[in-house]
């Protein structure tokens, strides 16, 4: 985005010398407020389940970048910065290193490491309140308690003992501590008792290895059980029984996991579990060093099938099995974005999305959230979209995945793949890929041209947080026409819909070929061509727009334009989102008054490949018929 | 008289001064240069073939600047990262290679940090400084030590020097200086002329601040409400430092001299630490004492033959101890010792034609000690011999060339990293085709350009960081290419008080550097278990522009200014399936400038009174690899302004200060975290004898 800009000021001060280029440096580069970090809403699958799924990056120590994700996974929109969005005017935002994040009791509670704080927020993530704990760790909850584990306890001890505290969730007042090993790290409950890992982590190469049982009546260590060196984590499986991962010295002769019936050793297995998550009777481990990911049975210990690869992972981190899928997280070099997987119990991945700095803690909550909710609510299926007649994306990195295109689908499969996305308010969403690729569709009857406007088209675009000048808006050109000839098929007439930019639109023709589609960014690793089509080119006309993008605080936003374009302004914005039939106009530009029409057609009007985000495409979700 | 004031003006235009030459100090000039710099003036062989940017003089006392780093940000190509504070760290990194490709030389004798291989220069005061250089490649002089070709970047800080007239034996500066944040600097030289070629010189400065400052976070929403807005007032950034410097000076002839310099600084200091949610303040806490004995030694021998020795013990000692309970409790201490010696010679084959060679031994031990943990001392040692040869030779003037090849062998303990000899190359050359014009007013065109190869060696922590050392570890490789044109022309000779003059020097240079093999932490497989790994390339593409206008106006007046601009760009090419293949590197900006502009009027008397205003720019940058939003960190620039006196009376001499540092009080952060000082001022007075 820097390059073509920057380039030329180079040239520039090199002959004409450094006054006048640092001038213009200065009228282009000055410092502004500083804006919040943003959120920002990425469509990654049209694969429907259910809930959402928070994703609590931690970022570095002293870096301030834990950052809290969400994936809408009703919709799979994902949201980096989520908890900005929700908590914009918290001081220092998030915090500083996100170590462990867990729902209970509706809420949603956040371990901020190096702030010393555990963030408590209701299931939207938005801020409850604090809880001030040294050093904290992990959690683990009961009743009305709330289970926290820390490197040093109030009492700082020349021996460097931990502690874990006790916190009422109702008043998030720490009400007892007891001293526990060195460095707690995971804990559980276990009926009346709290299993606590000390780590030993301070201690490099003398680790600890016992785990402290608590006994949560009298709040008192009762036992030291020996488990190996530097356990880490500790979980309770469907049989009641714990299973510990020691790290060891970091290399494999010390690395194991034990499994324990109450205090005594039922198993011990001689693998490294840099993480672990269980479901059900499956107990499933990464190993992060030799980048496998294993199953085992809680009944037997024997080893199941897991079908699923990460040896092409950088480094493996962050682990959680839910009923339908199972998401694996890889935190790349740790100073950078990381990248949070899908995957069925198959082995198949779904899709993988990008997250902050180290994605290591996942939690799934039951309900899908928006971060701009949708107000308008289904009425009747007469009042949207029922038939979508044709569908040509120019190629574009979504074009095969919104809809997905499966080997033999053609022209008329794909249209049906379409209808069932958008038909009748079903929310889903359709890529026209890069400039020119188009949609054709229509209701169950005709649309009236009364007064105001007629016909809705619901997209994805979105304002900025707090902004309704800038956001996303991929613009579409829409266009209509009447059924003149009766056939019921859209061969007819069409008329282009006036915009407020259409004295800057050109108009152009352009042909995009098989051949060309040889570039794919890593989340989109397939052909960006329309698969469906025989042809090996498409030539598509229309008008484009000018570009709209500027950058506002290193982040490539849009103008939203003011009317007349889809997917340009939010769905809840529904006079934004609305169209006038008496804004049809013919080619010469003169204005055409049509009584009603059958046909809708929507263009994609931009022709723009943004760096992180890929190119600019038009999303249609729907369309609602604003008479009826 | 006369011929002795026009080597004089030439030097001066060459070393790019640009401070007005007053009739007082031209004596004192022309006295000095005679002693120590005559062999290096009187022939064009020997000077640096490409100039080095430079400071001096007047020129750097009334800068904005308490220390060499503060300085340094005046200078083009060259990015500082500053923790905040007078006792925060102090870094530079030359044309974005990296601050352990930067060498830093005291009086001519590199300063060493085998720990970390980056020198604090927050911690050299600039009130006995005589001058700042900055040299890129290397000091394009052959007659140097064989190390001095060895480094990609290079910082020449020169103390100030002993001279007298004729019956002057002693000589006195004090100075106080108070500010902001309880700043207390009371600062004493003394320079004693014991025979006519024999003097000392004392230099002792003490510096306290509590580093109280306070700092604001403001946040706006996308529509410009405010989100938040905090100040606190920066805690745990007091330092309470001495220095303390003896040297003694022989000129035995007008070719031969001998110097020994003693070093010590003592320090205290808190570590402000990084301005997270609820953490504003931050538990440790540093001691230091660096103690360095240096002597040099050079002489001529039959016109032809000229001979340089240095030798330098230096004893660097670090304790560390972090008070936050909260956190990892640690108590380190580390004790750094350098024997260093360095013989060069250099011959005058021809009139045109120069040779020189020279080998230097180096010996690094560092003692590194867990005070929590019994028997936890560890010891490291490192031996390094560089042997350079060079050539130089002129094509009638018009064309200088320098040609240099380095080898170094480092060889460590306990753990060897014993590498194969390394050689590499540096070209240098300069075509000046009027440097011979007699063509008036004084103009000269030169082209420059070079070629240089450096080794950055790991240092002690690289090879034995605190979980895994990496025995492995290659060299990191800079290879530099650097294109300069630069023209200068004065006409400053005036007659009168109120003829008109200028100087004018302007230049501009591209340049192209790769860095490979770069060595950089990287997680080992087990949870944040970091290791060194040669993973990196970085490619560097850059144009540094530089403009300095001095106008000698009637009624004595004179208008100088500065202008520096850098455009740089600094890629991470190391691999395309990263996220940030062809990112921007760390806190290397596009753009960064400065601008300086100093009013100075000069009595009838000889009193000066000024004000100097300088802004300082540095671009949008990002504080990590990967060019995302979350990521991106705001231009930050500073307006700073100077009001100063200057009186004499006799051979007295009185000067007063007056500094507004960040006029505007710009909140701004130059590494994230690490909240800057808003507005704040300084006072200065000085009395000489």
């Amino acid at each position: 985005m820097h390059t073509r800009f920057q380039i030329l000021k180079m040239l520039f001060s090199l002959s004409v010398s450094g006054l006048l280029s640092l001038s213009a440096t200065f009228l282009t580069s000055c410092r502004g407020d500083e804006v919040i970090y943003p959120t920002i809403g990425t469509h990654v699958t049209n694969e429907v389940q259910e809930g959402g799924l928070y994703v609590l990056c931690e970022g570095n120590m002293g870096s301030n970048k834990a950052r809290l994700d969400y994936i809408n996974l009703e919709k799979g929109d994902y949201y980096s910065n989520w908890y900005g969005a929700q908590n914009p005017r918290q001081i220092k935002e998030l915090g500083d290193v996100g170590n462990d994040i867990q729902q209970y009791g509706g809420r949603l509670y956040m371990v901020i490491n190096c702030s010393h704080l555990i963030e408590v927020t209701d299931l939207q993530a938005r801020h409850i309140g604090q809880i001030e704990i040294p050093n904290c760790r992990y959690m683990a909850f009961k009743d009305d308690k709330l289970y926290v584990s820390a490197y040093v306890g109030s009492m700082a001890s020349p021996e460097m003992l931990g502690s874990v505290f006790e916190i009422d969730t109702a008043t998030l007042e720490i009400k007892r501590e007891v001293k526990v090993g060195h460095q707690p790290d995971e804990l559980c409950v276990l009926d009346d008792k709290l299993y606590v890992c000390n780590s030993g982590g301070y201690l490099t190469n003398r680790y600890d290895s016992t785990v402290s049982v608590i006994d949560l009546h009298s709040f008192t260590e009762i036992e030291k059980i020996s488990v190996g060196l530097n356990p880490t984590r500790i979980r309770v499986d469907d049989r009641n029984h714990l299973w510990v991962c020691c790290s060891g010295m970091y290399e494999s002769a010390s690395q194991h996991v034990v499994i324990l019936d109450n205090t005594a050793t039922l198993k011990q297995m001689n693998l490294y579990a840099s993480n672990i998550s269980i479901l059900g009777s499956t107990a499933y481990l990464l190993d992060g060093e030799a980048h496998t990911l294993r199953a085992f049975s809680t009944a037997d210990f024997s080893e199941q099938p897991c079908q699923i690869d990460i040896s092409a992972y950088e480094h493996p981190y962050g682990l959680l099995a839910t009923e339908h899928a199972l998401y694996v997280t890889d935190a790349k070099n740790y100073v950078s974005s990381g990248v949070l997987h899908c995957y069925d119990y198959s082995g198949r991945e779904h899709w993988r999305a990008m997250t902050g700095d180290i994605p290591g803690h996942l939690c799934r909550v039951p309900n899908a959230y928006d971060l701009y909710p949708d107000t308008t609510k289904p009425v009747d299926v007469h009042k949207y979209l029922s038939r979508v007649y044709e569908y040509v994306p120019a190629m574009g990195q979504f074009v095969n995945e919104l809809p997905k295109y499966e080997n033999g689908d053609d022209e008329a499969s794909m249209c049906r793949k379409c209808e069932k996305a958008l038909a009748g308010n079903a929310g889903g969403l359709v890529s026209l890929g890069g400039w020119g690729g188009y949609i054709t569709f229509g209701f169950d009857h005709a649309i009236e041209n009364k007064d105001g406007r007629d016909i809705q088209i619901l997209g994805n675009a979105f304002y900025m947080a707090g902004s309704t000048e800038y956001g996303s808006s991929e613009p579409g050109i829409v266009l209509v026409s009447r059924d003149e000839n009766g056939n019921g098929v859209p061969d007819d007439r069409w008329y282009e819909l006036k915009g407020c930019l259409y004295d800057s639109q050109t108009y152009i023709s352009r042909t995009c070929t098989r051949a060309s589609d040889t570039i794919h960014n890593e989340f989109h690793q397939h052909p960006y061509f329309p698969q469906w089509i025989e042809a090996d080119s498409l030539t598509f006309t229309g008008a484009l727009l000018p570009s709209q993008t500027v950058v506002i605080s290193g982040q490539n936003v849009q103008r939203i334009l003011d009317y007349g374009y889809a997917d340009n302004k939010p769905n809840n914005d529904i006079d934004g989102t609305s169209f006038d039939i008496s804004w049809a106009i013919d080619e010469s530009g003169q204005p055409v008054a049509l009584p009603s029409i059958d046909f809708v057609r929507v263009y994609c009007a931009v022709d723009e490949t943004l760096e992180i985000t890929g190119e600019l495409s038009t999303e249609i979700s729907g369309a609602v018929d604003l008479h009826y | 008289m006369i011929k002795r004031i026009f080597v004089i003006l030439v030097f001066a235009l060459c070393a790019h001064s640009v401070f007005a030459i007053s009739e007082a100090e031209l004596d004192s000039l022309a006295a000095r240069f005679t002693i120590d710099e005559v062999s290096v003036t009187a022939r064009a062989l020997n000077k640096d073939v490409i100039i080095p940017q430079s400071l001096k003089g007047a020129e750097l006392k009334r800068l904005n600047a308490l220390n060499v780093a503060d300085a340094l940000r005046y200078f083009a190509g060259l990015q500082i990262k500053d923790y905040g504070g007078v006792g925060g760290i102090k870094t530079i990194n030359v044309r974005s290679m990296g601050s352990q490709h930067t060498a830093v030389y005291y009086n001519g004798v590199q300063l060493g940090n085998a720990q970390n291989g980056q020198v604090d220069l927050g911690r050299f005061s600039l009130d006995n400084m005589e001058e700042i250089q900055l040299y890129n490649g290397q000091k394009s002089d052959i007659f140097q030590s064989a190390r001095e070709f060895g480094a990609a970047g290079n910082v020449y800080l020169t103390t100030r020097k002993p001279y007298f007239k004729n019956n002057e034996r002693v000589h006195v500066r004090t100075q106080m200086r108070f500010g902001s944040f309880a700043l207390a600097n009371p600062n004493v030289g003394v320079d004693v002329k014991l025979t006519d070629a024999l003097s000392l010189t004392m230099d002792a400065e003490y510096v306290y601040s509590n580093g109280k400052y306070p700092f604001r976070y403001r946040r706006v929403l996308p529509s410009g409400e405010t989100a938040y807005d905090t100040t606190a007032v920066r805690q745990n950034g007091d330092i309470n430092a001495v220095r303390a410097e003896l040297g003694l000076h022989h000129y035995y002839r007008t070719t031969g001299f001998w110097r020994v310099h003693a070093y010590n600084y003592w320090s205290e200091r808190g570590i402000p630490g990084a301005i997270v949610n609820n953490v504003w303040r931050n538990g440790e806490r540093l001691w230091d004492r660096n103690t360095f004995v240096q002597a040099q030694w050079q002489d001529e021998w039959f016109k032809r033959w000229s001979t340089r020795v240095l030798l330098k013990y230096a004893n660097d000692y670090t304790h560390y101890k972090n008070y936050d309970e909260r956190l990892l409790p640690s108590n380190n201490e580390y004790l750094q010792q350098e024997a260093y010696l360095s013989l060069a010679n250099k011959v005058q084959l021809f009139n045109w034609w120069d040779m020189s060679l020279a080998y230097d031994y180096q010996y690094n031990t560092l003692a590194r000690e867990n005070l929590l943990l019994e028997n936890s001392k560890e010891y490291f040692y490192r031996h390094s011999h560089w042997f350079s040869a060079a050539t130089a030779f002129n094509v009638k003037e018009y064309l200088r060339l320098q040609a240099s090849v380095l080898m170094t062998a480092v060889s460590q303990q306990p753990i060897a990293n014993s590498q194969q000899p390394r050689f590499t190359p540096g070209i240098f050359l300069s075509l000046r085709p009027f440097v011979r014009s007699s063509v008036r007013p004084l103009q000269d065109l030169s082209l420059n350009a070079f070629y240089k190869q450096s080794y950055r060696y790991p240092t002690f922590n690289d090879l034995y960081y605190t979980d895994l050392g990496n025995a492995n570890l290659r060299p990191e490789l800079a290879r530099q290419h650097s294109v300069e044109l630069a023209y200068r022309t004065a006409n400053s000779q005036r007659l009168t008080a109120n003829d008109c003059g200028y100087e004018i020097a302007i230049s501009a240079s591209y340049y192209y550097n790769r860095v490979t093999d770069k060595i950089i932490a990287y997680p080992k497989g087990q949870q944040f278990r970091w290791t060194m790994l040669n993973l990196g390339t970085v490619k560097i593409n850059g144009v540094d522009a530089k403009a300095d206008v001095s106008l000698y106006l009637p009624l004595r007046f004179v208008l100088r200014t500065r202008l520096v601009y850098t455009y740089q760009t600094a890629i991470d090419v190391t691999n395309p399936n990263d996220t940030y293949y062809g990112h921007q590197i760390p806190y290397i900006p596009w753009h960064s400038g400065s601008f300086v502009l100093n009013l100075d009027w000069q009595s009838r008397r000889g009193d000066h009174y000024g004000l100097n205003y300088s802004f300082i720019y540095v671009g949008e940058r990002y504080c990590q690899q990967e060019n995302t939003i979350y990521n991106y960190v705001q231009p930050w620039y500073t307006h700073d302004l100077s009001l100063y006196g200057e009186w004499a009376v006799k051979q007295y001499g009185l000067k007063a200060y007056l500094e507004i540092n960040n006029l505007l009080g710009q909140d701004y952060e130059v590494i994230q975290n690490y909240p800057m000082p808003k507005q704040n001022v300084r006072c200065t007075l000085a009395f000489r004898y």
